[in-house]
């Protein structure tokens, strides 16, 4: 936790990094409606991702072998949070970028990081997360999706669910039960699921806003080759806790409510009220103190540690701040939609959705159940 | 951070943890120690510190719940020397000033002075000058915050004053406040984590029960922000100016007090409500410091105000200059 009270990490020169982003956003997405740049990495644009890909912003810690950039985790940092601010539709190749480029990188073969990084890296190649099923939402241990090693390779059965993307999604690292034996963590294991093979099923599940974002994937009898094993038979709990540390990690977890606060800011005017002024100010206050404990968590793993626990923090607390503004700026804003169409929009879009925020990537239950064990209370 | 702030931190450390109960004893001992001028330049005498080091220093100081002006002296020293005012004599700093200066007289109510009436002289800010006014020209009055300390009132009538231009003394008042809640905060949470894997109730600790294991991580959590505002506060404020980093500091501090307070004494049960048990000196303190130097109101109707000034699409790309001009410093 002392990390937190150390000096801020020294980031490398970023040039006109930062200016390159904002210029992108504006040009590739011009007059994006804040309702849409709100919670922006469930929004999916192709067409923005492939153009991120051909500006060099995925996969830019990768080595360029495997069409990444070779730049400093740092660097990255300061992409993703410009994007973000910027309300970029981010969505099709953030999972890849963020966690399932990373796995492969540690734990793919030769071939399949050859096959799979560079078209990630160009913002054409999407993947989702195959964790959750039906049966095992918090408590992850208890997936029931088999994969059965056979000569002709895996022969995989069951079902996922709450599966981001997975209808864009050209593959999926699904956690599965390698071992029939075996109950909870143990026997659990990773595969490279390309969804096009045959047996898969994936159908939308319509959320409360009426958009399609998850799905539930069914696997009947599908074979995947040997090697879509990532990494070891048997480690896929240790691994799924490593990518656990980049889902939670980043800044998409405080700022994915930044474009009510543009919004808020844009309706307050110059010379609001004391009421509103205050809120701006708290919302500021919370939102500078988040972004310096999100960089020191950055700037762990750039490091090559695991700050599982500050992850955890930083994840809790940005996703409580997040829900706390909608209804703040309900509270005092008297809006008419015909009036202030914009702040009405996108607070309308952030009351239905933030309630997620504290669902996906780890309930705040859950999370702060990780902190009470790091606080040694459990 | 300078070489020394190990040594100065155990120096600390051990003085705090063996401080009676009288205050000349205090303040003396902690004099001699040289703590108080933490912030004086070399040049002047002192020891050449940054904020970083006032922040170790303080934190400790807010942990262990000292009831010393220190943060009040160690500014007072380094503001009245980068001014050239006098250094002689105990000096402390105004909470609130009203009043005019005229000429080199100055008429009006110097309020939540720390310690005042134990001061030779106290420094205050009134129009855009620093001053240094001597305790004795004023009429003097005792007033304790709620943990007891001293947050005396002083009104003067044409006393004679010394002046400086201001150097924004209010400010980095209140970051001598962040800097001791972030110690005692955290204090109590120690604390509060010790009683609670201590005290058995229903055959088991206190802490095998998910309510209590989910109420002190939202309490570290809130722990964990004031570290990070705190140590952002001070890179801005050796940097040169802090104005929006200190205030959403202080703001981040009162708002974590509030979260930590309550869930510290709500683990406590009954204990935590006795004048024998530890938890009070430092709850009372941090409910004292949420007022001191600007409460949340304050600063949160002072930054939004900064900020609309500056316009909705300003913001964002400011707090990143912010930042990015501390890495360059760093660099
Ligand atoms: C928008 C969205 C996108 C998602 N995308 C994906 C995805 O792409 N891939 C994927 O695999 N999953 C995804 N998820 C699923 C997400 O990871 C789960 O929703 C989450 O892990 C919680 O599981 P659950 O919904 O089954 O709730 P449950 O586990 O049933 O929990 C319900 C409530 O009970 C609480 N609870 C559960 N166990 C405990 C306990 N031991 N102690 C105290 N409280 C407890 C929880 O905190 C929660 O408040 C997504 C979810 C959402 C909302």
């Amino acid at each position: 936790m002392s990390i937190f009270a150390a000096p801020l990490p020294v980031l490398p020169d970023v040039g006109d990094l930062r200016d390159r982003v904002r210029a992108l956003v504006a040009a590739t997405v011009p007059g994006n409606p804040a309702a849409h740049r709100a919670n922006c990495w469930a929004v999916a644009d192709e067409g923005f991702s492939r153009a991120a890909g051909a500006a060099g912003l995925i996969g830019m810690i990768w080595p360029e072998r495997y069409g990444g950039h070779a730049r400093a985790p740092l660097e990255r940092y300061v992409v993703l949070e410009e994007l973000l601010a910027a309300g970029a539709p981010v969505a099709a190749h953030w999972i890849a970028d963020r966690q399932t480029g990373p796995l492969l990188l540690r734990h793919g073969t030769e071939e399949q990081k050859l096959k799979l990084l560079p078209a990630m890296a160009r913002g054409e190649l999407y993947a989702c997360i195959g964790m959750s099923e039906p049966g095992a939402g918090s408590d992850l241990a208890s997936v029931r999706t088999r994969a059965e090693r056979t000569k002709d390779g895996w022969r995989v059965n069951g079902q996922k669910l709450w599966t981001s993307g997975a209808h864009r999604a050209h593959i999926m690292i699904a956690l599965v039960r390698t071992d029939p034996e075996s109950t909870r963590n143990a026997g659990l294991s990773q595969l490279l699921v390309t969804m096009d093979t045959p047996g898969i099923t994936v159908r939308p599940v319509i959320d409360l806003t009426g958009a399609h974002d998850f799905n539930e994937v069914f696997f009947d009898d599908v074979l995947l080759p040997h090697d879509a094993l990532i990494g070891k038979e048997g480690e896929g709990w240790k691994q799924v806790t490593a990518e656990l540390s980049l889902e939670r990690s980043g800044p998409e977890r405080y700022l994915s409510s930044y474009a009510l606060f543009v919004e808020l800011m844009r309706w307050a005017g110059p010379e609001p009220d004391a009421a509103v002024a205050a809120l701006i100010g708290r919302t500021a206050a919370e939102l500078w103190t988040l972004r310096r404990m999100s960089w020191a968590v950055a700037a762990k793993l750039a490091g090559g540690e695991d700050p599982a626990l500050e992850a955890a923090m930083v994840k809790d607390l940005g996703n409580s701040f997040e829900q706390a503004l909608p209804p703040a700026v309900q509270a005092l804003a008297e809006i008419d939609p015909a009036g202030a169409p914009e702040l009405a929009a996108v607070l309308a879009q952030l009351l239905m959705v933030s309630p997620s925020f504290s669902l996906r990537g780890g309930t705040r239950e859950i999370l702060r159940g990780i902190i009470a064990r790091g606080l040694g209370l459990r | 951070m300078s070489d020394n702030r190990d040594m100065v931190v155990d120096t600390a450390a051990r003085l705090f943890a063996a401080l009676g109960s009288d205050y000349a004893t205090n303040i003396a001992e902690v004099e001699a120690a040289g703590l108080t001028d933490l912030l004086l330049p070399a040049d002047d005498g002192g020891f050449g510190g940054d904020w970083g080091d006032a922040a170790a220093v303080l934190a400790l100081a807010g942990a262990h719940a000292v009831a010393l002006p220190l943060g009040e002296v160690m500014l007072a020293r380094r503001l009245a020397a980068a001014g050239g005012l006098s250094l002689n004599g105990r000096l402390t700093i105004a909470g609130a000033t009203q009043g005019r200066l005229t000429g080199d007289s100055f008429t009006g109510t110097l309020s939540q002075v720390p310690w005042g009436l134990e001061a030779d002289a106290v420094l205050a800010e009134a129009d855009g000058r620093l001053l240094r006014l001597a305790v004795a020209d004023a009429r003097a009055a005792r007033a304790i915050n709620p943990a007891g300390e001293p947050r005396d009132t002083l009104v003067f009538e044409r006393a004679p004053a010394t002046s400086a231009s201001e150097a924004g003394l209010f400010a980095q008042g209140a970051l001598l406040r962040v800097l001791q809640s972030a110690g005692a905060l955290d204090a109590a949470l120690k604390l509060s984590v010790d009683y609670v894997n201590g005290r058995q109730q229903f055959g088991r600790a206190l802490a095998a029960f998910q309510a209590v294991q989910q109420l002190l991580s939202q309490f570290a959590v809130e722990v964990a922000a004031v570290r990070a505002a705190a140590a952002g506060a001070c890179e801005a404020a050796d940097a040169g100016d802090a104005a929006f980093e200190i205030g959403a500091a202080k703001l981040r501090t009162n708002i974590a007090i509030g979260v930590g307070t309550a869930a510290a004494h709500q683990v406590h049960g009954a204990i935590g409500f006795t004048q024998d048990y530890s938890l009070h000196p430092l709850t009372r303190r941090l409910w004292s410091w949420r007022s001191e130097f600007g409460n949340d109101a304050y600063w949160a109707v002072r930054l939004g105000h900064e900020i609309t000034a500056q316009g909705a699409d300003a913001f964002w790309p400011q707090v990143v200059a912010r930042t990015d001009r501390l890495n360059r410093r760093a660099s």
